[in-house]
C-alpha cells in the first residue's frame, strides 16, 4: 500500500462512527453525520483514485460531493417538516 | 525532491488527522448543535489534502479536481451546516427565530 491508500482507508474506518450515529441516535444528529460520511466519501474516493493511478476516477468524488450536499438539503426539508 | 515528499506526507498526515478529528467530535458529541461544531474541521481537512495533491503532482488533472472539491466543500459545508441547525430549531421550536426567553437572558443559551 502507499500513502494515498492508507489516507484513504483511514478515511473509510470513519464512515464507521457515522453509520452509528446515524442508526442510534435522533434524526438531527444522523443528519450531520450523512453530512460528514459524505465529506469523508469523497475524499476517499478521490485519494484511492491517486493511490491505484486511475486520476479520471477522481471525476467520482466531485460527483458524490455533489449529489451528497443535494441529499443532505432534502433531509434537512424532511426534518423541518417532522414536526 | 525528498523535501517536497515529505511536505506531502506532512499535509497528509494534518489533513486526515483533521478528519479524524472531525468524526471523533460527531461520534462524542451529545447534542446537534455541539456535533455541528465538528464539519468546519472536515472541510479544512478536504483543503490540506488538496494541498498534498498539489505537492505531489504538481499541475495535473487529479490535482484540479482536488482543488474543485475542496473549493465546493468549503462553499457547502457551511451552507448544510446552517441548513441543519435550522432545520433542527424548526421542528424543536416550530421556528428558527429566538423564544422570548432565549431574547431575555441570552448568555443561558
Amino acid at each position: 500500500m502507499n500513502e494515498w491508500q492508507i489516507a484513504a482507508s483511514v478515511l473509510l474506518v470513519g464512515l464507521i462512527p457515522c453509520l452509528w450515529v446515524c442508526a442510534r441516535r435522533t434524526f438531527a444528529d444522523g443528519l450531520v453525520a450523512v453530512q460528514l460520511a459524505g465529506t469523508l466519501a469523497s475524499l476517499a474516493l478521490l485519494l484511492l483514485s491517486e493511490g491505484e493511478e486511475r486520476q479520471p476516477f477522481s471525476d467520482l468524488a466531485l460527483v458524490l460531493a455533489v449529489l451528497s450536499f443535494v441529499g443532505t438539503l432534502l433531509f434537512a426539508r424532511f426534518l423541518e417538516r417532522s414536526r | 525532491m525528498r523535501v517536497a515528499e515529505a511536505i506531502t506526507y506532512a499535509l497528509l498526515v494534518v489533513g486526515v488527522g483533521l478528519e479524524v478529528v472531525a468524526t471523533l467530535g460527531v461520534m462524542v458529541m451529545t447534542r446537534v448543535y455541539d456535533r455541528l461544531h465538528y464539519l468546519g474541521p472536515a472541510s479544512l481537512g478536504a483543503v490540506l489534502i488538496a494541498a498534498a495533491l498539489w505537492v505531489a503532482e504538481g499541475s495535473s488533472f487529479i490535482s484540479l479536481k482536488a482543488t474543485l472539491l475542496a473549493a465546493f466543500l468549503l462553499i457547502a459545508s457551511p451552507t448544510l451546516t446552517h441548513v441543519t441547525a435550522r432545520a433542527t430549531r424548526i421542528s424543536e421550536l416550530g421556528d428558527w427565530r429566538p423564544t422570548t426567553d432565549e431574547r431575555a437572558e441570552p448568555r443561558q443559551r
